[in-house]
């Protein structure tokens, strides 16, 4: 990335467009490359290549008085995505651009599309995007609002050795522009709270989520080193309703989940993951992750991840996937 | 509206006025080391952030540190001249250190990560070891060669261990030197075998 911005300056001074303000403009990108073998998607399983590129423009300065303030947008071809496509109303591709970020020593303030934590406690996923986007695995059991995000503001704060956590959307059925104070059907408003707090050698998050809609959840995570590694157990309760589109009654989900992550050497991690849950709809399923990874130098990386989900699901989104893929870093 | 507007500006308010005091940037990296830098749930990613985010952490590994791309056309060459213990020009030629301490001291800590190993100037530095015992000390050993002549007093070692209190880690301020005296005896041991084994061949 340094690389990037010295030649974007050197272009810049070269063409006469020099500024005194104290911004900058850094770049940077990735590539993915795997290869995923899932028993999901048909009778017979797939094997899928996935291939991936994202560009990230990221813009900020700092005020004379101290406040940083920045944004960003990039451009993506997902690997879980065939070609470009043309259906959204934003131009194929682009990413981000809704949201401006302000940041004090003891705050940072987003403003614009914010998304709600409303799935604390929900863990036990390890394994990278290729799989987890591309498997074709997927639980029937509920979790998770119908819409978490939208037009709002989010509040991140320390206190002492405490973070705290505010999140508020207006209006769930807008990004960066609309009314923060709609009646309009569909344009709910929601909110989450969370506190993580270090207790001796552990952290606690609880956290509370609550939505316009009726729906609500709240949630813990607990971590701490045990073994060479770091164990993480979480717990969420979810009250969802009926619309929701993986239930047909309105009632509670309950999701726990477990992960464990240690460092082999300087340059490899192992990942293990665990997550049951259940829905209002007495529907339940358990997925297995593990995830090996191992840094090759030069921002490139491989990794192995392999996932089994057991329990409710749809047709054939059941069983085992496993994706060996690199990711480039630049 | 008006509730909510209020309660940003309360929040804002404490925040500036005392008991919300604290580092946000310092919290954040805390709870990075539990969630990873791309998960934590406090910080604020687009899309393409997030993925950029997550190939530069597995790019970086847990020692947070994206490593010079791996030569293999080198490996493979030094690894041979190691097995074969050709060490002049496993490791370049015209070093200006003693080749059979430079070797000794790799055979020492070969059990070890690397952070630095300078073939040239002759220092090595592990990275930090954890125990799995100890999981709140850390030592590192740092050697440095030099003399291009097979002399004790040739090689230097330090060792520097680190205490953790409350996750964060401190010097413990202990000074090892009966420690870095066996570790420069071991190497001399290991220098004079091959240097043996050299003469022989």
């Amino acid at each position: 990335m340094k690389k990037l911005i010295i030649a974007l300056s050197a272009i810049a001074a070269a063409v006469g467009f020099t500024t005194s303000a104290q911004a900058d403009i850094s770049v940077s990108g990735s590539s993915n490359v795997a290869y995923v073998s899932t028993s999901g998607a048909d009778s017979n399983g797939d094997e899928e290549l996935m291939v991936g590129n994202t560009v990230d423009f990221a813009m900020s300065t700092t005020t004379s008085g101290g406040i940083g303030i920045s944004a960003s947008m990039g451009l993506s071809q997902d690997y879980d995505t065939n070609g470009q496509t043309t259906s959204s109303s934003v131009p194929s591709g682009v990413t981000g651009g809704n949201a401006v970020t302000f940041t004090t020593g003891g705050a940072t303030i987003v403003v614009g599309d914010v998304e709600i934590s409303d799935t604390i406690g929900a863990i036990g996923g390890v394994v990278n995007g290729p799989l987890d986007d591309g498997s074709d695995l997927s639980s029937s059991a509920a979790s998770g609002f119908t819409d978490d995000d939208g037009l709002g503001a989010e509040l991140t704060t320390a206190m002492g050795a405490a973070s705290l956590n505010i999140s508020y959307v207006s209006n769930d059925g807008a990004d960066n522009f609309g009314i923060v104070n709609s009646s309009a059907s569909g344009a709910d408003s929601a909110m989450s709270a969370s506190i993580t707090m270090p207790m001796g050698a552990y952290s606690f998050t609880i956290g509370v989520a609550d939505s316009d809609t009726g729906e609500s959840s709240s949630g813990f995570t607990a971590s701490g080193a045990i073994g060479g590694g770091t164990a993480t157990i979480g717990y969420s309760n979810q009250t969802l309703l009926a619309s929701h589109a993986s239930l047909t009654a309105a009632g509670d989900s309950d999701v726990y989940g477990a992960t464990y992550v240690m460092s082999m050497d300087a340059d490899t991690t192992i990942s293990v993951g665990y997550q049951n849950k259940k829905d209002a709809d007495s529907e339940s399923s358990t997925q297995t992750d593990l995830s090996i990874e191992r840094a090759m130098g030069g921002g490139a990386t491989v990794y192995l991840d392999i996932r089994n989900l057991s329990g409710d699901t749809a047709s054939n989104a059941d069983g085992s996937a496993i994706a060996f893929g690199t990711s480039v870093a630049f | 509206m008006i509730k909510t507007i209020l309660l940003f500006l309360l929040v804002f308010f404490l925040q500036s006025c005392g008991p919300f005091k604290g580092d946000i940037e310092k919290n954040l990296e805390e709870m990075d080391k539990i969630h990873g830098k791309c998960n934590n749930p406090y910080r604020e990613f687009t899309r393409a952030q997030k993925k950029i985010c997550e190939d530069k952490e597995r790019a970086a590994g847990p020692d947070g540190k994206v490593d010079d791309p791996i030569n293999l056309t080198k490996l493979i060459e030094n690894y041979r001249n190691f097995r074969e213990g050709n060490f002049s020009t496993s490791y370049g030629g015209g070093m200006s250190i003693n080749r059979n301490l430079w070797g000794a001291s790799l055979i020492l800590l070969e059990q070890y990560p690397l952070d630095i190993v300078d073939a040239q100037g002759g220092f090595i530095s592990t990275d930090w070891i954890i125990e799995r015992e100890s999981p709140n000390q850390r030592c590192l050993i740092k050697i440095n060669i030099t003399s291009e002549e097979l002399v004790s007093s040739g090689v230097k070692v330090r060792l520097i261990c680190e205490q953790k209190e409350l996750d964060v880690w401190y010097q413990d301020g202990v000074t090892y030197a009966q420690e870095e005296k066996n570790l420069i005896l071991k190497i001399l041991e290991i220098a004079d075998v091959l240097s043996t084994t050299e003469k022989l061949s």
